[in-house]
């Protein structure tokens, strides 16, 4: 009976060779690419986290980004003396920016300051590669105007808006259009999200220069009221209910082979508060289907999101109340998904911007 | 004819196992509902894995208590059978693996054959025993993509306890139960929580879990018809592990106010759905047997491992209401649940053994196996991303059957081994709304299950496996 003994004690050995480790099954998840997004924590950003572009003076908001071979070029509106102007910074860890407040004597480059009569303030800054160069689309108060560079600092600009107020009778636009987003079709048109009043238009164009909208109303437009007695107990309704803004479209073709075009927008519901949502629809033309649950919520004015989507990870850079105190300024805030993923410490400044 | 028992005697043994029948049905009457075994996907013993988990009517040894409780009493004396298998995962998603957990662990069991008033009898137990732990507890979003039959319902203990019969030389009868455990938990934290100095808060924590015993039924009847035919039906019954927590905090925060936050959370953690298993074994030739099982799986039965939680949250502002720079929280929004459409499903299984050398004191065995487990899972194009895809199953092994290795131990010694390959089908989940998280994806991967049994039956008589086999 012995060896029996000693083959039963092997097995009971061998059973127990390896110990309890920690559940995996959850690597490497598909994902849409735009999150839901966390707030970048303490020690992956250089300041006051989840801030990664911030100034009191300049008060740096509605940001866009754009990929540079390893760097994250970063547009934003900011504030010099009495104009809005758009500047640029750069980081190499889509979070260490140049000249944020703690990066003490620098700041970033100013590449367009307004200087012709239908464009009052800057504001919302979009960017597309096109035709090797960089194109940089903007609002001014008469509608969406438009400059190109060849190095993403030196700017030439179209004279006039190239999407001006909407002239026809019975628009569902009240007002001009603002912040625009921009992408190229695989087959080399131009299509523009845009802000009109609180809705989302679209409009196409072949050469980024003549614009023309595309049907008789928003693509997006607020979510409706819920019906009374549908929301569940503590339910809240939906977020974006007052009005829809800011888009920001990034496109990607999906293992299935679609054309996805997604949008993140503002939301803002009756009160006044504000969440960043996610609205897409797959193909070219159509109606956008809104994701119910904010993609971020902070409760902190957040608005004006742009997406850096690299693929099996997406950083969000939003514009957000930082709060110091009893004083508060809005800056620029960073965050990530998937949220489960820890980033690495936060690397160096880059020497440029 | 001149085999069977006389009248008197078998009217004897009928009236003698009435209070055993009775206990039987009793137990079994006593189950709680129950189902998802590592064995289900894994084979049990790799003889029967080697075979595609085709032999509810060819199976013997401590694996019968998984794959047929009847069969237990083919043994003639005692048995026992201790083995180890790893289940190697190569799932993906988008073409990434997905790093799902190996199953691997001891299976091991034994048989205890005996008469009562003449008629052949067993009592059989089997355990699974895993490496890493004895049960895991996962509960995830809906939304979060998870291969739903891998990533964590294989991985538990399985524990049988079986008694079977043999009432005429041609009829088996058997069943027993399967244990597990499910889980009931209460946190209880009061005391007060200092804000501004973390260090001086003074909390009472207060812990009371229970894990509840979880039983499930298990039956089968073999019928041999003439020397080389057996058929065999088998019963498993529904099985689900509950996970119940609740959490209780209230205190004082900063003299400034309470907070008191209730949680509630309910879910059913592991789900096993009652299976029917029509099994047949044919000795085509002395040497060659086939065997064939169709498993009907009541997946429609299923319950999506969702936490159903219910939340109370009741912080009153201080006099002086909120600082500028604080946001209360608020309660958190119950969860709505999206219901998962599973389908019934058959599983046909075939499994070949060839009696390959050897014909006394040694013998070796060649054999293989094949098994379609068609997904049950309905297209997931909405909120819900339980992954699952087509499973083809081939399994190869060998194995060796030795009489008499030692002369002061008469028996046979057995050792058995199992290489098992699955392939999922890639496929591609499309989503209907464009605002999906997840979006479209593809998914499939391979699974890898290597193992090895060794068992050893006292006091058989030369061949006399040989002869059991066949019989």
């Amino acid at each position: 009976m012995r060896w029996i003994g000693r083959l039963f004690g092997l097995g009971l050995v061998a059973a127990c060779a390896t110990t309890g480790a920690a559940g995996e099954g959850d690597q490497n998840l598909p994902s849409a690419g735009v999150g839901p997004f966390r707030r970048l924590e303490p020690e992956e950003v250089k300041g006051v986290a989840p801030f990664v572009l911030d100034d009191a003076r300049a008060l740096y908001r509605e940001p866009a980004v754009l990929r540079d071979g390893d760097s994250t070029l970063l547009y934003a509106v900011a504030r010099a003396g009495d104009d809005d102007v758009i500047v640029r910074t750069r980081a190499l860890d889509e979070r260490t920016f140049f000249g944020t407040s703690g990066h003490f004597g620098r700041s970033p480059a100013t590449v367009l300051a307004p200087d012709a009569a239908w464009e009052g303030a800057l504001s919302g800054p979009a960017l597309l590669r096109f035709r090797g160069e960089l194109w940089l689309f903007y609002a001014g108060r008469e509608g969406i105007g438009v400059a190109r560079s060849p190095d993403g600092l030196t700017f030439r600009k179209e004279p006039g808006p190239v999407l001006p107020r909407d002239p026809a009778p019975g628009s569902w636009e009240p007002a001009a259009p603002r912040a625009p987003s921009v992408y190229a079709l695989p087959d080399g048109r131009l299509r523009m999200f845009y802000a009109a009043g609180g809705a989302i238009g679209e409009a196409e164009s072949a050469d980024g220069i003549t614009w023309s909208r595309l049907g008789g109303g928003p693509v997006l437009a607020p979510a409706p009221a819920p019906a009374p007695g549908s929301l569940l107990p503590n339910e809240k309704p939906p977020f974006d209910t007052a009005s829809v803004g800011d888009p920001c479209v990034v496109t990607r073709t999906t293992p299935a082979g679609r054309l996805h075009v997604r949008v993140l927008y503002t939301g803002a519901d009756a009160s006044g508060a504000t969440a960043v949502g996610f609205a897409a629809r797959y193909g070219e033309a159509g109606p956008l289907s809104r994701q119910p649950v904010p993609v971020y919520s902070v409760g902190q004015r957040e608005a004006a999101p742009a997406l850096l989507d690299l693929g099996d990870r997406s950083y969000l850079y939003v514009q957000q109340e930082r709060r110091d105190g009893d004083a508060s300024f809005v800056a620029i805030a960073g965050a990530f998904a998937p949220a489960n993923v820890r980033l690495p410490a936060s690397g160096d400044f880059p020497d440029t911007p | 004819m001149a085999r069977r028992r006389p009248r008197d005697a078998r009217a004897a043994a009928t009236r003698a196992w009435r209070p055993a029948g009775a206990a039987l049905a009793a137990i079994l009457g006593a189950a709680s509902p129950a189902r998802a075994n590592p064995p289900d996907t894994f084979g049990f013993g790799s003889r029967e894995t080697a075979m595609g988990g085709a032999v509810a009517a060819e199976t013997r040894g401590f694996a019968a208590s998984y794959y047929n409780p009847a069969a237990l009493a083919r043994s003639r004396g005692l048995e026992i059978g201790v083995g180890y298998f790893r289940a190697e995962h190569s799932l993906e998603m988008n073409g990434r693996d997905n790093g799902v957990d190996p199953v691997k662990g001891m299976n091991a069991g034994l048989v205890a054959p005996g008469k009562i008033l003449g008629l052949p009898f067993a009592f059989g137990v089997a355990v699974h025993l895993p490496d890493d732990r004895v049960s895991r507890v996962r509960a995830l979003r809906q939304e979060q993509p998870r291969w739903e039959l891998y990533d964590n319902r294989n991985q538990r203990l399985f524990l049988a306890a079986n008694l079977a019969i043999e009432p005429t030389p041609w009829l088996w009868i058997g069943g027993g139960l399967s244990f597990m455990s499910s889980t009931r938990g209460r946190l209880d934290i009061s005391g007060g929580a200092n804000v501004f100095r973390p260090d001086d808060s003074r909390l009472r924590h207060e812990v009371d879990a229970d894990l509840t015993a979880v039983r499930y039924p298990q039956a089968g009847v073999r019928v041999a018809l003439g020397e080389r035919v057996a058929l065999a039906a088998v019963y498993r019954g529904e099985f689900q592990l509950a996970l119940d927590l609740t959490a209780h905090l209230f205190g004082d925060v900063s003299g400034l106010t309470t907070a008191l936050y209730e949680l509630h959370t309910r879910s059913v953690n592991n789900f096993l759905p009652q299976q029917a298993v029509l099994g047949g074994s044919w000795a085509v030739t002395d040497r060659l047997k086939t065997t064939f099982d169709a498993t009907w799986i009541q997946w429609s039965a299923y319950v999506a491992p969702v936490a159903k939680l219910d939340a109370v949250l009741e912080i009153p502002p201080p006099p002086s209401g909120w600082p500028s720079t604080v946001t209360p929280p608020t309660t958190p929004a119950p969860t709505r649940i999206e219901p998962l459409k599973m389908y019934d499903r058959v599983v046909p299984r075939l499994g070949l053994e060839w009696h390959a050398l050897g014909d006394r004191a040694a013998r070796g065995y060649l054999r293989g196996g094949y098994e379609l487990a068609k997904s049950p899972i309905a297209a997931q194009s909405g909120l819900t991303n339980y992954v699952d895809r087509d499973r083809h199953t081939f399994s190869l092994g060998v194995g060796g059957a030795f009489d008499d290795v030692l002369p002061e131990l008469p028996g046979t010694l057995t050792i058995d081994a199992h290489l098992q390959l699955s392939r999922l089908s890639t496929g591609t989940t499309l989503k209907a709304s464009a605002a999906d998280y997840v979006g479209d994806y593809t998914a499939g991967g391979s699974i890898v299950n290597v193992g090895l049994t060794a068992g050893f039956a006292f006091g058989e008589e030369r061949g006399q496996g040989a002869k059991a086999a066949a019989r």
